[in-house]
């Protein structure tokens, strides 16, 4: 596969401030990257490094093999980019704003009228060409923010929160655009929002105060078959080990176990089994699988603090 | 991409208010500085007539403009930039292909064709007289491209005090601050010795003067173009250190 974007060592200070440090990243054709993270956890940061906005204090960024420091302009134009407030200009008509993007992103004159109304049709915004985008309300804002950053058919996208603002139908309805531009793209977005990275992403980066905390496919952090149950009373974790469904089991504090069940059994046939022993069963949940986990008790740290 | 910037610089000036504002508060204040003049003028003798009538309109009428143009540009080029900054919608020319310094010139390109309507305001008052009066054409040409060119500068220190910061009214208030210094520096020259001539070269005002007066000189034209020049590159520089704050 061929790659698009490689991030080496990438470190960014204010001051004496480490926004970001050590960050390394591939991404390939075809993948979407989620970056989570919890408020100020580095992640606008690193995007705005990854599309020029900001200069690397150290590492080295690459699109499709250009460096972007050195070669910006050859490295800019493989990039679309939907900032976390949408780059708008409230004075202007929709086709008026999207021909001037893409002037700036050198789009053939003659390719431009297709350009556009290739992009409205993906964001939605067929019957808004005539409006004035000071009129617009905030999610067809959002989707022409979008519009602009795949305006140019780029190779890269990076999208900063870009369901912010979006109605539940609207957020479902981007998540299918997204993974219908992965196709010949790749994408990396930010959020905040574990459920909805989940859901659109190839791969999930988690940042906590400029640091890689967690890299993974989000199909190997699913969770295996693994439960969290907390009995009454005085039992050992040999009770449970003793029960037919049970593969394996471990206590993780007094009264509460993590059970692996066998690839054939369910939480019901756990259920049964524990009550057929005698023990009292006061609590069965499935186990977060380790992005969950690890996002969890990274909200968990911000919110004891 | 310079002329990409500056037409939809120009297009946003356009739709927006500000600009047909300062037009018409511009054009109410100088016909009256122009019935003024004219009144004087026509109530005088031929003898006791001390000027043309050409030369007291154009040290009237342009004078005022400039001082006009001195107030606009900052309030033109505060949106350029600064507003801009502060509404993020720089980042899409930040992410672009597009080089600083096509930014930049795209914004100043702009910003000079915005204010050229408003640095032939006094001209086309005094084309109301071509008819009634024999005027001295070559002064008023003259007067005019000196008004361009000072109104060029000030666009030039209202970018750069737009480039300084993300409020637009801090950005107009740094501009006004510079403008009023570069207008009130050649006063420093009485305080000193009169042989000392670098404030009162400093000062835009002296070289506006003689436009006005109808003369062209190499030395004045160099002078605006060089300040021009000087802050577009401060605003160059302060455009690329903010990718490294």
């Amino acid at each position: 596969m061929e790659t698009l974007l490689r991030v080496t060592d990438l470190s960014r200070d204010f001051g004496r401030h480490s926004a970001l440090s050590g960050v390394d990243l591939c991404l390939e054709r075809g993948q979407v990257l989620g970056l989570l993270g919890p408020n100020g956890a580095g992640k606008t940061t690193c995007l705005r490094l990854l599309s020029g906005l900001l200069a690397p204090t150290s590492g080295r960024i690459e699109i499709l093999g250009l460096d972007l420091v050195r070669r910006p302009l050859a490295a800019k134009r493989h990039l679309g980019y939907l900032p976390e407030r949408p780059p708008l200009h409230p004075e202007l008509r929709v086709d008026e704003y999207l021909t001037h993007c893409a002037h700036l992103h050198r789009l053939p004159r003659r390719a431009i009228p297709e350009a556009i109304a290739t992009a409205k049709q993906r964001c939605g915004l067929e019957d808004q060409g005539r409006r004035l985008i000071a009129k617009l309300s905030r999610g067809y804002r959002q989707r022409l923010g979008l519009a602009q950053a795949i305006l140019h058919r780029p190779p890269l996208l990076i999208l900063d929160e870009p369901t912010e603002g979006l109605d539940p139908v609207q957020m479902r309805e981007l998540r299918g655009l997204i993974r219908d531009l992965a196709q010949d793209s790749g994408i990396i977005l930010s959020s905040h929002l574990l459920p909805e990275v989940q859901s659109v992403c190839d791969r999930v980066m988690i940042l906590h105060q400029g640091r890689v905390r967690f890299d993974a496919e989000t199909r190997t952090a699913r969770p295996t078959n693994l439960w969290r149950v907390r009995l009454g009373g005085e039992t050992h974790v040999m009770h449970l080990n003793d029960l037919a469904p049970v593969a394996g089991a471990l206590a993780i504090g007094p009264n509460q176990f993590q059970v692996d069940l066998r690839a054939e059994a369910t939480s019901a046939d756990l259920a049964r089994a524990i009550l057929l022993a005698g023990l009292e069963l006061f609590e069965l949940t499935p186990e977060r699988s380790d992005l969950e986990r690890t996002f969890f008790d990274l909200i968990g740290a911000e919110e004891h603090a | 991409m310079i002329g990409t910037i500056a037409a939809r610089e120009i297009r946003s000036g356009l739709v927006t208010p500000l600009l047909w504002v300062l037009l018409g508060v511009g054009q109410v204040v100088l016909a009256w500085i122009f019935l003024q003049v004219v009144e004087d003028f026509s109530a005088l003798d031929a003898g006791e007539r001390s000027a043309s009538l050409t030369q007291e309109l154009c040290v009237n009428l342009f004078g005022f403009a400039a001082v006009l143009a001195m107030f606009a540009a900052p309030l033109l080029a505060m949106r350029m930039l600064s507003a801009e900054f502060r509404d993020g919608g720089y980042d899409l020319l930040a992410a672009a292909p597009a080089r600083l310094i096509e930014i930049l010139l795209g914004k100043f390109i702009a910003l000079a064709v915005l204010i050229t309507p408003l640095c032939l305001l006094p001209a086309a008052n005094l084309a109301l007289l071509s008819g009634a009066a024999t005027l001295d054409l070559g002064q008023v040409a003259a007067a005019t491209l000196g008004l361009w060119l000072a109104a060029l500068f000030f666009g030039a220190i209202g970018l750069q005090a737009s480039s300084l910061t993300e409020q637009p009214g801090a950005a107009v208030l740094i501009a006004f601050g510079l403008l009023l210094l570069f207008s009130i520096i050649g006063r420093a020259e009485s305080l000193t010795a009169q042989t000392l001539s670098l404030f009162g070269w400093l000062s835009w005002n002296e070289h506006l003067f003689r436009f006005l007066l109808g003369a062209v000189r190499l030395s004045d034209l160099a002078y605006f173009l060089f300040f021009t020049g000087f802050f577009l590159a401060l605003a160059h520089r302060h455009l690329a250190n903010r990718r490294l704050q």
